[in-house]
């Protein structure tokens, strides 16, 4: 077994050791758009393949409010937007979202699904927590620290202790969760066995990173933990055995060796805990946490490279699409990264300047392959695949984007006018956010593999509710008094789909409603309806 | 009169492999006859070197003893098997063999005076046998063969009042039905709706049902035993209850639902005076239950080591004998 | 690398399928010598079947158990023996297999019957159970198998069909949502249509501001936008967009197959009064139209107290409605074409507990398949004598499952894709039993 260990431990160095030495890599003062537009475009290359062209303005400020800020652009910041001539109306475009509140509330919804949906479907919320985390752009490696370390006592961290609570009934669930969530690492395979495919995971990894938890349990509101306990397994062999305190990288962590205590001091114990309990507080850590030396563990220079390739991927993944490795929890040698020297550069990047995600964020957008268009114009057969970020991605909206997009859409295009304040704005978006988050409950949330079921498309075709909800909100009522059909397209089209439109559409939309002369208010609410349950609206592209 | 429930003390238990689903005591000896759910009957000798080795098998049921009644001559049992056997007293030879219901058989009783018994099936007939002969006398039929939710019901038990002359019986839907012995006639229905929970939603069937019956000694106050509601109906999860009427005027008097006890009121007893009530039952773990009828409330509770399915008291009602799942156990209430 | 000590200790065979798929890729295939792009596979293969399918279309009717009945009185009696409990066993028309005496009905019909009496499956609890028993494996840590139905919908359902090809009743509440049904990496296309509080799907009908012609006519426009977004992008969530949206005036149009009033008085009468009895007509109405997957749950089995009187009224309830089914589909010639199966988490334990209890058991029971490619009459594998274990013919829910697709002419080693992964019907090694297939 000892051998056995050696040569996961081997793996290991060459899966998650550096892959190239810090000189092989572009150096660390280059911009994080340059690097992945480095790395990117030399993969490119050597698979001869031409990228698609940047997409248009319109796509790009859809894209990125949708990314960003979690909701699709009024019809007034997409025209003037497309109309804008300045240079650096990009840049500044990422500037105002990121600084503005929905860009909060959309992360927090990013995150809180991130960390909190379980495969079961019942999303409990961390909102609470990230909140304030996100808000004040909290470092991700002191997101982790409090995460684990579950104290939500203070104003900064209250509601912290959610993230293990969800699990705290399982805790061989809750060690394979946090492997997951922050180490984009499936550990529940080596349970039973050691992995067979990925020699990087034994049984001795899986029990060593639950041993972080074992003393962990729910006490009242907060989490707490007991002084003892240790874990045992049973080896495939069917030996018994003690399983050492043990992070991925394999090495035991030396811990005092603590006795279970007699009755005596196990009734104080209980008597302590319960006090807290009733008090409604934490209960202070034990004199050895074996939690927060997961977070020691987990932090030391060389480990450190798990929370940061895990955090980069999952980032990466949620603005383009596609994750550097797919999937996201499988983060091991034998499943590579599309490019990994992008991959190191990024967690590097990451590392050095402080965990600062909203850095991370705005590079990865600034970057030439963020900005690609969706559409590829060669044929399908030589069609790029994914991993080459050749093309964008389309992206389903989550139940939140897509329920905001059709509340967005249907406002009337003269609430949001070009002179209307920031302050005023941003407090109207609330309202519109806000009043989408019935919608949002009524759509389910996407995962991998997503598809999207029968059930919406009957509901949305079908449920009275929703019908005037789509075809009978102030857009529609605005439209009904435009007269002219071309102003009317234009209006619409601007108004649920963020871009001009074309002379096909024109056409089209016209002859549509030439036909309904003498019914042109419900043809009116027709097109409306049409456009918000097209796939266009539908996805982020 | 010396037995006083406050005393109760147990004094023996036998553990046992199978359950022991009903029983009869021998009068004026230490024997108690029990049926099981291996399909025998066991004579047992409390005074025996080894009480707990059965003195006597009778074998000839094929499925669940379900009642035991002696006459003066015989031992009568009642099986799911649908017969009733009777077994000479003396030799436990099988003297007569009767395929007395067309479904399972819940129990048989006999009369005080020893000369009539009544069987209950469910089939949700209710016979009536000459003693002696095993003759059919009467059959008596009113409980509604299927539930009002469509499932086939239940007749779980019957009492003969201590005159002899009215038989009552008692169906899973919470029905009783009070019927002339003499005649066969129906006198009288009363009804205990809340024994029977039926559960249309959740889990879509039933649990529960009258489990059993007892007359007071003046044969005015008949105890009609079984279950509250349930809410979940996997498990026997409602209080032990038990409702008394004045049965000739139809009126409830009194409807009792035990605090501590979880589970089905399975047998229940006056005492002879009419002052208290004895029940007995249980849900996984098992009850005893002594109910003042004075003052309407509980003389003792006590925890049995086992689910009792019947239990009787021995003449001077010092000792109770109870039966039940994996064990037989002795109480005393001595003064 | 040792890798005899890589023995695969829990049952997850999914391994050596990982490491092929990874062999092949590290080797630079781009994805195996099987066809890279499922969906293309997929497509070309349905629609040469469908003529064919079209003729003989095969259908499934699962009689779900749920909680868990007891096979000891049902399909494995054991009466005499001190865990066989009271109920009898009665003899059949197929000389020599008794059931027990609650399914009297049955007992007539044995022979389009086949019993297995020998499932070892292992998982005790509803949750997981019911998971295993719906998929026949179970799940990977980041990959969620395909029930049965949404299998049997991709594989049986027709391309130009207008009904639902996946349906599920489940009325009662108890183990619904721990035992939730999943198309899994089949995707959303293949999702239930869920039968729950009303025996209708919810907006099956067009809102009352829109009459045919308008809905029509503003899909045509949501068509012609859609497409114009379509071309040139590639994604398989883009894909099932349009699709479902294609689908919804087909379901739409078969609205009436959600009405029971539709079926005569008679035939309603013959399934009996019970709820689950109104849903095995239903289902026998959806399979008659042809939907290829029904799902009739009868819950709630889980007999902890009680067992005898909660058997007394579920086996009655299940004689008369099976019976009356088989009957039903017979006559109108489709019970050759129409596998009819019970089944549920697991069975109950031999031991009776305190509250004449039977509780959770997946160690021995038995599970029944009737009709489409079955041999009738036959029963496969035995229990000991007091039915604690299994002594003949023990199988799993991969091997059921195996058997169960081979019934209706799917072959059970058929491959799937998720990426470049081939992922077959069973996991890899399984067999299905010979001995009770046509």
């Amino acid at each position: 077994m000892i051998h056995i260990r050696r040569i996961a431990l081997l793996l290991l160095c060459i899966a998650f050791g550096p892959i190239a030495s810090a000189a092989d890599l572009l150096p660390a003062d280059s911009s994080i758009p340059q690097a992945i537009d480095h790395y990117v475009d030399a993969k490119l290359k050597s698979e001869g393949v031409q990228p698609a062209d940047r997409a248009d303005d319109a796509t790009l400020i859809r894209r990125l409010t949708l990314d960003l800020a979690g909701r699709t652009p009024t019809a007034t910041e997409a025209r003037a937007y497309v109309a804008s001539k300045e240079k650096d109306k990009y840049v500044k475009l990422v500037d105002r979202l990121m600084s503005s509140r929905s860009f909060v509330r959309h992360q927090v919804d990013v995150f809180d699904a991130m960390l909190m949906r379980t495969a079961n479907g019942k999303p409990k919320s961390l909102a609470a927590y990230l909140e304030v985390a996100i808000a004040e752009n909290r470092p991700w490696d002191k997101m982790f620290r409090e995460l684990i370390s579950a104290d939500g006592a203070s104003d900064q961290t209250k509601g912290a202790q959610e993230y293990l609570r969800s699990t705290v009934r399982d805790i061989d669930l809750m060690a394979n969760k946090v492997s997951v969530d922050f180490f984009g690492i499936n550990i529940s395979c080596a349970k039973c066995h050691d992995h067979p495919l990925v020699l990087d995971w034994t049984q001795d990894h899986f029990y060593g990173m639950k041993s972080f938890f074992n003393r962990t349990f729910e006490n009242g509101d907060f989490i707490g933990e007991e002084e003892y306990g240790y874990v045992s397994f049973q080896t495939v062999d069917g030996d018994k055995r003690a399983a050492k305190l043990m992070f991925l990288d394999g090495k035991p962590i030396d811990e005092p060796q603590i006795k279970e205590p007699d009755d005596k001091t196990k009734k104080e114990l209980k008597k302590r805990r319960d006090e807290f309990r009733k008090k409604k507080q934490p209960l202070p850590p034990p004199s050895f946490s074996r939690r927060m030396q997961l977070i020691d563990a987990a932090l030391s220079t060389g480990n450190d490279q798990f929370l940061a390739r895990s955090i980069v991927n999952r980032v990466w993944h949620q603005l383009v699409g596609q994750g550097l490795v797919m999937p996201l929890d499988q983060m091991h040698s034998m499943n590579a990264p599309s490019h990994p020297e992008l991959l190191e550069w990024l967690s590097r990047d990451l590392i050095a300047n402080g965990y600062d995600l909203r850095r991370l964020m705005r590079g990865i957008v600034a970057s030439k392959t963020y900005q690609r268009a969706s559409r590829w114009n060669g044929s399908s057969e030589d069609r790029p695949t994914p991993k080459l970020f050749a093309v964008a991605n389309v992206k389903p909206l989550t139940p939140r984007q897509y329920a905001i997009a059709l509340r967005m859409a249907g406002q009337d295009p003269a609430a949001h006018r070009a002179d209307t304040p920031e302050a005023d704005f941003e407090k109207w978006v609330e309202g519109v956010e806000g009043g989408a988050r019935g919608l949002a409950g009524k759509f389910e949330y996407p995962g991998q593999r997503f598809q999207v079921s029968v059930d919406e498309a009957l509901m949305l075709s079908n449920d009275e509710n929703l019908q005037r909800e789509l075809m009978e909100n102030a857009l529609v009522r605005h439209l009904r008094k435009v007269e002219d059909d071309r102003e009317l397209i234009e209006s619409a089209v601007w108004s649920v789909l963020s871009r001009p439109t074309d002379d096909e559409e024109r056409r089209a939309f016209a002859a549509y409603l030439a036909q309904r002369k003498d019914q042109r208010d419900a043809a009116v609410a027709q097109i409306v309806w049409a456009m918000m349950t097209s796939g266009e609206a539908r996805f982020n592209h | 009169m010396a037995a006083n429930p406050q005393k109760l003390k147990k004094v023996k238990e036998f553990g046992r492999r199978d359950i022991l689903m009903s029983m009869a005591l021998v009068p004026d000896s230490p024997r108690l006859l029990a049926g099981s759910f291996d399909f025998n009957v066991y004579e047992f000798d409390f005074e025996a070197e080894k009480p707990e080795q059965p003195k006597r098998e009778l074998k000839g049921h094929r499925s669940y003893v379900t009642g035991v009644a002696l006459t003066e001559s015989h031992i009568v049992t009642a099986s799911y098997d649908r017969h009733m056997i009777w077994w000479d007293r003396e030799s436990g030879e099988q003297t007569k063999r009767v395929r007395a219901h067309d479904k399972w058989l819940r129990g048989v009783e006999v009369s005080p005076d020893g000369k009539t018994l009544a069987s209950v099936a469910d089939d949700m007939v209710a016979r009536l046998w000459d003693a002696k002969t095993g003759k059919p006398l009467h059959e008596l039929r009113d409980h509604k063969p299927m539930t009002p939710h469509h499932y086939p019901s239940m007749l779980f038990c019957c009492a003969f009042s201590p005159d002899g002359n009215v038989l009552a019986t008692g169906d899973k839907v919470g029905q009783v039905c009070l019927w002339d012995v003499k005649t066969g006639k129906l006198i009288k229905t009363v009804e205990s709706p809340k024994c029977y929970t039926w559960d249309p939603r959740q889990r879509r069937h039933s649990i529960g049902g009258i489990r059993s019956l007892a007359f007071s000694p003046d044969g005015k106050t008949l105890a009609v035993g079984g279950m509250d509601q349930v809410g979940n109906i996997d498990h026997l999860g409602g209080k032990a209850r038990f409702e008394l009427f004045d049965w000739q005027n139809g009126k409830s008097v009194h409807d009792y639902q035990a605090d501590k006890f979880k589970g089905l009121v399975e047998h229940m007893a006056f005492s002879p005076d009419g002052k208290w009530l004895a029940l007995g039952g249980g849900d996984n773990g098992g009850l005893l239950i002594f109910f003042d009828l004075e003052t309407k409330k509980e003389i003792k509770t006590e925890k049995a080591p086992m689910h009792i399915h019947e239990f009787a008291f021995s003449a001077d009602h010092e000792t109770l004998y109870a039966v039940g799942h994996n064990k037989i156990a002795l109480y005393e209430l001595k003064d | 690398m040792s890798s005899a000590k890589r023995k695969t200790f829990c049952g997850s065979p999914e391994h050596t399928l990982s490491r092929r798929a990874f062999l092949g890729a590290a080797a630079g295939v781009a994805a195996a010598p099987i066809a890279a792009d499922m969906t293309q596979l997929d497509v070309l293969q349905e629609s040469a079947l469908a003529g064919e399918l079209k003729k003989r279309q095969k259908h499934c009717i699962l009689l779900w158990l749920a909680g868990g009945a007891s096979q000891l009185e049902t399909w494995d009696p054991k009466p005499g023996v001190e865990t066989g409990g009271p109920f009898d066993k009665i003899k059949t028309n197929v000389p020599g297999t008794h059931i027990s005496e609650l399914l009297p009905k049955m007992s007539r019909r044995m022979d389009k019957t086949c019993i297995i009496r020998s499932l070892n499956t292992r998982d005790g609890g509803h949750g997981g159970g019911a998971q295993l028993m719906m998929r026949g494996r179970k799940d990977e840590p980041n990959l969620v198998y395909p029930d049965l139905g949404a299998v049997l919908a991709k594989e049986l359902g027709r391309a130009d069909s207008k009904v639902p090809d996946y349906v599920e009743f489940y009325s009662q509440t108890e183990g619904r949502s721990s035992a939730r049904l999943t198309p899994g990496f089949l995707g959303a296309r293949y999702a239930p249509v869920k039968l729950y509080e009303q025996m209708s799907p919810p907006n099956m009908s067009l809102p009352k501001s829109v009459d045919a012609d308008d809905h029509a006519a503003r899909a045509h426009l949501r068509d012609f936008m859609s497409r114009r977004f379509a071309a040139g992008r590639k994604s398989s969530a883009l894909e099932s967009h349009a699709d479902a949206y294609a689908r919804i005036t087909g379901l739409m149009s078969s609205r009436d197959l959600f009405d029971i009033e539709k079926e005569s008085k008679q035939a309603r009468l013959r399934y009996g009064p019970s709820q689950f009895g109104q849903q095995a007509l239903m289902a026998r109405r959806m399979v008659e139209a042809g939907v290829p997957f029904v799902r009739v749950s009868r819950a709630w089995w889980d007999s902890h107290g009680q067992n005898f009187e909660t058997h007394l009224e579920l086996v009655s309830e299940l004689d008369h409605v099976m019976s009356t089914l088989l009957d039903d589909l017979d006559e109108r010639g489709l019970l050759k074409h129409t596998l009819v199966i019970t089944l549920g988490e697991f069975g109950r334990t031999p031991r009776i507990n305190a509250s004449l209890g039977r509780d959770h058991f997946a160690t021995a029971w038995s599970c029944s398949l009737s009709g489409c490619g079955i041999v009738g009459g036959a029963v496969y594998g035995k229990t000991d004598a007091k039915g604690e274990k299994v002594v003949d013919g023990e199988i799993g829910a991969g091997e059921l499952f195996a058997t169960i697709y081979e019934a209706l002419g799917i072959k059970h080693d058929k491959e799937y894709h998720v990426g470049s992964r081939p992922i077959p019907l069973v996991n890899p090694g399984i067999k299905p039993v010979r001995d009770v297939l046509t």
